[in-house]
């Protein structure tokens, strides 16, 4: 009882702020919901006995990502400069396009059995060795090759990130 | 519709959900009690933005330096890095000395980034 | 309890919106954001799916997708301060020719 409340809390709260989010017409505004979305999606994960992934999204997106928007939207200052009003129809076209794609989305959900084997990962398992520690023994042996290729990933982020923003305009 | 089995453990979580009720009570409430409270008697000096005491010069929403984008990307990437060091730290003694060279690996390979941005001069202020 | 088919529903539903910012907005800006909700929305089905089937795998992806995503936002919004460097325009209708 207590869960299901709790997760239609967080539903709601979630597609909400969606919803703010993708209808504010400052980009400050868009940003600022953007902080209960993540953190409410942190609560789903909680609620799925994934605390490691809970933690990190509140640490990597509500932490980190929302302050690198900020600080753009603050450099830019986009609300002095107008954002042109472009040629209508804005939501006529694409708020149908978004409801096919969930309705696609659901059907497939519908149709889908869902099978397969149970893995050793249980909340009893959790339980007993910690879920940080369960990730950790899987991450840094049978993921070993991706985990090195991601620290790639954020070198060559790291060093585009810093060649465009050091970039002089001749 | 299948069931997500036995979820007990998010219970544990309840005193986070109360915190951060009363985090945001409180904020509304002393608002709330400052509204009612506070007499308000507006004048030209008082609603000027406060700056040291002068006279305020220029906007406030002025743009400031590409120099914090660089400084606020370099933090993100980092911390991605540190994430990834948490269940490391954790498991270190079960992960023993393989353990130990792969965390290796990934440093240094990030280390190669840190020396390209302080060579490129990202970390100089000026 | 909560069954997987209403987690993996909401994340279609985030998933979706995501989707409408992309399509909706000339704001370079929005359309990042919208990248990233649907981002989010893939890393809930992949907790959901991790919880479901008892396998650690999700749970390890949803942290390369994080990486992905920092690694993503930070070039991106790079690209973003050159291009209003270059144009003194975020509108995405701007940026229709490959040189100029």
């Amino acid at each position: 009882m207590l869960l299901q409340t709790g997760f239609i809390y967080f539903a709601t709260v979630i597609v909400v702020c969606a919803l703010m989010v993708i209808t504010r017409k400052n980009p400050v505004h868009s940003v600022l919901f953007m902080l209960p979305l993540f953190f409410h999606v942190a609560g789903i994960f909680i609620m799925l006995n994934a605390e490691f992934v809970a933690a990190v999204q509140v640490l990597v997106y509500a932490g980190a990502i929302m302050v690198l928007f900020l600080f753009v939207v603050m450099l830019l200052n986009i609300q002095k400069e107008r954002v042109r009003p472009r040629v209508g129809l804005k939501w006529t076209f694409t708020a149908p396009l978004g409801l096919t794609l969930f309705g696609f989305l659901v059907a497939i959900l519908v149709r889908s059995q869902y099978n397969g084997t149970q893995g050793s990962f249980t909340i009893e398992a959790v339980k007993q060795i910690g879920n940080s520690q369960a990730i950790g023994q899987v991450l840094y042996t049978d993921f070993l090759f991706p985990f090195e290729v991601a620290s790639v990933i954020l070198l060559v982020a790291m060093v585009g990130a810093i060649v465009l923003a050091k970039k002089r305009l001749d | 519709m299948l069931e997500t089995p036995g979820a007990v453990l998010p219970l544990n979580y309840w005193p986070v959900m109360v915190y951060g009720l009363i985090a945001i009570a409180f904020g509304i409430v002393t608002i709330t009690i400052g509204y009612f409270f506070r007499p308000s008697k507006p004048s030209q000096s008082k609603l000027s933005p406060y700056e040291c005491g002068c006279p305020p010069v220029g906007d406030a929403r002025e743009r400031f330096s590409v120099k914090f984008y660089i400084i606020a990307m370099l933090f993100v990437l980092f911390d991605l890095e540190t994430v990834f060091m948490f269940p490391w730290a954790i498991d270190f003694k079960a992960l023993g000395a393989f353990g130990f060279y792969e965390m290796l690996v990934f440093i240094f390979i990030l280390m190669v980034g840190y020396v390209y941005a302080w060579k490129k001069g990202a970390l100089d202020w000026d | 309890m909560v069954p997987i088919s209403h987690i993996l529903i909401l994340a279609g539903m985030i998933f979706a919106l995501g989707v409408v910012c992309v399509f909706a907005h000339r704001n370079i800006l929005m359309i990042l954001i919208g990248v990233e909700i649907m981002l989010n929305a893939a890393g809930l089905a992949f907790v959901a799916g991790s919880m479901r089937w008892g396998m650690p795998e999700g749970q390890i992806f949803v942290l390369f997708l994080m990486a992905m995503a920092a690694s993503e936002v930070s070039v991106g919004l790079a690209l973003v301060v050159y291009l209003h460097k270059r144009k003194r325009s975020v509108n995405i209708d701007d940026f229709n020719e490959m040189k100029d």
